[in-house]
């Protein structure tokens, strides 16, 4: 019956965690055990689970480059950035294979409040890095392991353990992976010598995508997040290609007809790209199949019709059109039929469907600009950011919790990510020069 | 070692709670999260890797290679028919003409300027590019839009003076390309531009 107690606490705990409404919840049917949770969530709360984060214990080799302190620090750090964790501070370590100083350890971190326990055990082997945790409930004296599971990593990108360990926490105590296994890519340098870059979602360890010295804009990831589309003048025109940043593999050519190829959206299954082409006169919409390279008008309409995005399930897209005057967002059916429109005054651009399907990003102009959301069926249309400056280029979370934008709030370009409610506006990039134009992968493979 | 049973049940319970606070609608919400790109979310890290089509590692080879060259053959004005922009160079007497905000109209009192670059087109029988830029205000997609607009709208008038369409090749820069980089109206104004450029045939 501990284990109700638990359950019964993270329930509660991660209740208070999401503003809205009070919707009453059941669960799913009762299994074995007899769980029986009827929970009525009422009213917004700050609320966290407080997790312990000791320092790695390295139970192999010799950690000279400090992974253990840094692989605890990025694990937390990703905790708190979910929004769901509030990490109790902690230095040292816990010796390996000692009971006694475990109990002891989680023992003084459950009196200082923490609910759960984080024990990562890291082994260096060579050029590989192995880090096992193990997840313990502190809110019992006999401090349950929860979980614990093996992740391993070239030494290199050891970051990307603590990547997945705080994922796999996450999916512990929500059944849904986190997000903190994936990349930004976006556009990096001034006008008129922009690259492409990716970089950790929090922002560290950028690296070059392309470099043709040239204008480089709009990278988007595919859904399997191992290729990038983006609007190039490499070869003097604004065209499209694909790169392969994991890979040593050529860029492709995607769209290269005459006028702007731009605006590139994967479709879910990744078989075919929506893209803006000028070709026909002025910017519509077109599918093309990236098997069998056959193209499909979508819009036909004088007006700019630019920036499709993909409703998660493939059913529709989204886009902005001036064909009411202003820009606006509007939705049609993959065949470019059942056109409607979803905003209405104002001067909207740049829709970006969330991984849910329920809401629609988009950026407003109302002199500068904003990152507003809207339900997908066209109502409730809320700003998020009020931010001094000026506000574009949304891009969501794979779970749809947050929103990472480009601002200019602080001088800049940066890249700021947000949670979906507008709250914890951070920066991601401290870069020197602009970043900008944005895409958040989905989960890395 | 973990997932048993209750503890899945819980973390269904809470997945539908932090859905439901998200999307105000608990029963659609759920639903909604089920196709996203990311559902293999459900299955281990491994099988995660050979999810969608295009670039599992054997397709990968295999598909890519349609798709890079069938776009092109589908585009048959597009080799041969741009020529490079490098290959582009200003000349004095062709001046460049500016559009209001948000707009890509040629104005009234810019006519004059665009009869006297088609006038000095017909006695020098070169090919034409002709740039589209805008100011930093707009988003970067829409901006290439509006200056594909605004250097289609400059080459119409020299069309509809007399200029041959097949001597006019358009680019759009959208907002990459500013001469001026203050946050001024002024310099807003400078970079709302049509600009001539010219090759000898």
């Amino acid at each position: 019956m501990k284990l109700r107690r638990i359950v019964a606490l993270v329930l509660v705990l991660f209740a208070v965690v999401l503003p809205g409404p009070a919707p009453v919840m059941t669960p799913p049917a009762a299994d074995a055990q007899g769980m029986d949770v009827f929970l009525n969530v009422t009213g917004g709360g700050t609320k966290k689970l407080n997790i312990a984060i000791p320092e790695f214990t390295v139970v192999a080799g010799a950690d000279t480059a400090g992974n253990g302190k840094q692989l605890a620090s990025v694990t937390g750090a990703d905790l708190t950035f979910s929004g769901l964790f509030s990490v109790v501070a902690a230095t040292g370590t816990i010796p390996a294979n000692n009971a006694e100083a475990l109990r002891r350890s989680w023992t003084d971190f459950a009196a200082a409040g923490a609910h759960a326990g984080l024990h990562g055990l890291l082994a260096l082997r060579g050029d590989r890095a192995e880090v096992e945790m193990r997840l313990y409930d502190l809110t019992n004296p006999d401090h349950r392991l929860i979980a614990s599971k093996k992740f391993e990593q070239p030494i290199a990108s050891a970051r990307r353990l603590a990547h997945k360990v705080a994922d796999e926490i996450v999916m512990q105590f929500t059944g849904e992976r986190g997000i903190a296994d994936t990349k930004i890519a976006y556009a990096s340098g001034p006008r008129g010598a922009k690259e492409v870059v990716m970089a950790d979602y929090d922002g560290a360890g950028a690296a070059s995508v392309t470099r043709n010295g040239s204008i480089n804009l709009s990278p988007t990831w595919s859904p399997d997040a191992r290729s990038l589309a983006f609007t190039s003048y490499k070869q003097g025109y604004p065209d499209l290609y694909r790169a392969f940043p994991f890979e040593r593999r050529p860029e492709q050519t995607l769209a290269a007809f005459a006028g702007i190829n731009t605006s590139p959206a994967f479709s879910p299954d990744g078989r075919s790209l929506a893209l803006t082409l000028s070709k026909d006169g002025n910017p519509e919409i077109y599918v093309l199949d990236l098997v069998s390279g056959t193209l499909r008008r979508l819009t036909r309409h004088a007006g700019i019709d630019t920036d499709p995005t993909w409703a998660p399930a493939g059913q529709m897209l989204a886009f902005a059109s001036d064909r009411g005057g202003a820009m606006h967002v509007y939705v049609m059916d993959p065949q470019g039929t059942n056109v409607r429109q979803l905003t209405t005054s104002g001067f909207h651009t740049q829709p970006r469907w969330s991984p849910r399907g329920d809401m629609i990003a988009y950026t407003q102009r109302t002199g500068a600009h904003e990152i507003w959301v809207v339900d997908a069926d066209g109502s409730n249309a809320r700003r998020l950011t009020n931010g001094g400056g000026d506000n574009q280029s949304p891009t969501w979370s794979p779970n749809g919790r947050h929103i990472a934008f480009q601002t200019n709030r602080q001088g800049r370009w940066q890249i700021y990510a947000m949670l979906v409610d507008g709250s914890a506006q951070e920066p991601i990039t401290k870069n020197a020069g602009d970043s900008t134009s944005l895409s958040w992968s989905p989960r890395l493979p | 070692m973990h997932s048993r049973g209750a503890q899945l049940t819980v973390a269904l319970v809470i997945l539908g709670v932090l859905a439901a606070g998200c999307a105000k609608r608990p029963a659609t919400a759920e639903l909604a999260s089920a196709p996203a790109p990311t559902g293999a979310a459900s299955t281990t890290p491994g099988s995660m890797t050979a999810a969608p089509a295009p670039s599992s590692s054997e397709s990968a080879t295999a598909a890519p290679a349609p798709a890079a060259a069938a776009p092109a053959t589908s585009a048959p004005a597009a080799p041969g028919a741009r020529p490079s922009p490098r290959e582009f160079v200003a000349v004095a007497e062709l001046k460049d003409v500016f559009f209001d905000f948000d707009k890509y109209d040629v104005r009234p009192g810019d006519a004059k300027i665009l009869d006297a670059n088609a006038s000095w087109l017909k006695s020098n029988d070169n090919l034409v590019l002709i740039e589209g830029h805008c100011d930093e205000r707009g988003t970067n997609e829409y901006n290439l839009a509006l200056g594909e607009r605004r250097a289609k709208s400059a080459m119409n008038y020299l069309v509809s003076q007399g200029i041959q369409a097949s001597r006019i090749t358009i680019i759009s820069y959208g907002e990459e390309r500013p001469l001026c980089t203050d946050k001024t109206e002024d310099c807003w104004a400078k970079n709302r531009r049509a600009h001539f450029l010219v090759k000898p045939r």
